[in-house]
């Protein structure tokens, strides 16, 4: 981890050497990020519930999500661009180190850039919980920090399989954005606003549902099951299996070369 | 003119070739699409008056929008020429004996026409048998199909008059990061590719109206669901035009203006 951690700070500082260009792509992806919730906004001014959820938890939900996949982003960067890694035959030298794999994987590469996206996310989740008036206990608080958690995992679970494939094809799937990306677009919203099909599927093939829905539903009083809290540790449970799938992957890679 | 229009067709004909990337595209496009609606559905269930538009209408609007994406949004960029500024072959470009800034804007604009080929024919033949109001459904009337296909056309040449400014500005800025992303985002928004005009808060409805953005998509898409009748059609094309000429002369000029102060990177 001390590698990690020295590797990230390498990144940062190369990054602000072009310190104009940082700004610039900061501020700018500011305004992507704004054009997220702006969507959400714009809609709440016209209409005044999505199927009797507020603007407010609507923007919570939205913020946990946007918070793990930035998260992801920043720090796991490497393994979101894991076939760059394969192409260019860079996974050969990892292999090499007697360092655990998927950490070197994750400091290749970094975008500090999309900090600007984390900082958001919590300012939006803080402003939801003050406006949202919740009736506060322990479990609530609990509840928050693992759907916090369970949204860093659930894609970097996600980044995990997506790499296992590359394996396979070399080239990275491109259809994997519907499940990272447009999976983040959907869980943006409370999953069960959508049709049934779509609540199985984001339930028990990709969990998002456990990330930010059914513990929504516990700390904005819609549900008092106390199971709803904890559900978020279902993604605790969800990443080993993408752990092993990844590491069975490793022993099947045969390098590409270059 | 025959020069440009070679460009225009080696570029349309290499982009026919990536049609494994195609068909990932579309399936993106129709689950983006699918979300988009089953939101705008969910709103409309939740039954809060003061609606814009009929649901099927924004529903054919949504896939409309789905279908020609890789046509009429900002955010799709030609790594080539921000290569070739980068690496320096711009100097190769400067060479050549026609004028750089239509060679730049037949290349663009050949490369969009093929993506969106490749993209639209099968998600708007799947959305057509989707369940009512949810589906992709025909235009109004035959006239105003027409005019669609029109201001569809002219939208096409606005977004790539649009799109050649940024890598004009990168010759200056070097990065097509920051100042150029930001134009993208601001110019995606009020083109209506998120929402749509018709939704968004009252004030920026009015400041979209004195921009050429609106006039990219929105107005096609409007006129084919019959939410622009055909008189208002007319004029809004007539304003795209303007436009169109306007953006061309801004990029035509700027192009001018950067030439003489640009300097090619080494290598």
């Amino acid at each position: 981890m001390k590698y990690y951690f020295r590797a990230l700070s390498l990144h940062l500082k190369s990054e602000l050497e072009y310190r104009t260009s940082f700004i610039f792509s900061f501020l700018s992806q500011i305004l992507v990020f704004f054009s997220y919730y702006f969507v959400i906004i714009s809609l709440f001014l016209r209409f005044n519930n999505i199927k009797g959820f507020t603007m407010y938890e609507v923007l919570f939900c939205f913020s946990i999500i946007q918070f793990g996949f930035a998260f992801n982003e920043v720090f796991a960067r490497g393994l979101d661009k894991f076939d760059d890694l394969i192409i260019e035959g860079g996974f050969d030298r990892i292999l090499l180190r007697p360092k655990n794999i998927i950490i070197q994987i994750l400091y290749n590469e970094s975008d500090f850039v999309k900090a600007s996206r984390l900082i958001q996310a919590i300012i939006i989740l803080i402003i939801s919980l003050i406006k949202l008036n919740i009736k506060w206990n322990i479990f609530k608080i609990v509840c928050i920090f693992l759907m916090l958690l369970s949204g860093i995992l659930v894609f970097f679970s996600l980044f995990l399989l997506a790499a296992s494939y590359c394996f396979i094809t070399v080239q990275g799937l491109e259809v994997r954005n519907v499940f990272t990306d447009g999976g983040k677009h959907m869980a943006q919203y409370p999953i069960g606003i959508f049709s049934k099909g779509f609540v199985y599927f984001f339930t028990f093939i990709i969990p998002y549902a456990f990330v930010n829905y059914y513990p929504l539903l516990f700390v904005i009083g819609k549900s008092d099951n106390i199971y709803y809290a904890f559900s978020p540790l279902i993604l605790f449970i969800y990443i080993i299996p993408c752990i092993i799938v990844f590491y069975l992957g490793v022993k099947r890679y045969s390098s590409v070369g270059s | 003119m025959r020069a440009y229009y070679t460009y225009f067709k080696l570029k349309f004909i290499t982009g026919l070739q990536y049609r494994a990337a195609a068909w990932a595209g579309i399936a993106t496009q129709f689950f983006f699409g699918f979300v988009y609606i089953m939101v705008f559905y969910a709103f409309y269930k939740s039954g809060s008056g003061n609606l814009p538009m009929e649901i099927s209408k924004l529903c054919t609007y949504l896939w409309l929008n789905q279908a020609l994406l890789s046509l009429v949004t900002q955010f799709y960029r030609d790594r080539e020429l921000f290569n070739l500024i980068r690496s320096g072959n711009l100097c190769y470009e400067f060479a050549r004996p026609k004028n750089l800034y239509f060679m730049w804007y037949f290349k663009l604009l050949g490369q969009r026409y093929a993506n969106v080929v490749l993209r639209f024919l099968p998600l708007l033949l799947v959305t057509s048998f989707l369940p009512k109001p949810l589906n992709f459904t025909f235009p109004v009337s035959f006239n105003a199909f027409i005019l669609f296909l029109i201001a569809l056309l002219i939208g096409s040449f606005l977004v790539v008059a649009l799109s050649v400014l940024y890598p004009i500005i990168s010759l200056l800025t070097m990065n097509e990061k920051g100042i150029v992303n930001i134009f993208v985002v601001v110019a995606d928004l009020l083109s209506g590719i998120v929402i749509p005009i018709p939704f968004f808060p009252s004030f920026l409805k009015n400041i979209s109206k004195f921009l050429p953005f609106q006039y990219i998509s929105d107005l096609s898409f409007r006129i084919y669901v019959g939410d622009i009748g055909i008189y208002n059609g007319l004029i809004g094309i007539l304003i795209q035009i303007f436009w169109l000429i306007l953006v061309i002369i801004i990029g035509y000029f700027l192009m001018k203006h950067n030439m003489k102060r640009v300097v090619v990177q080494g290598g």
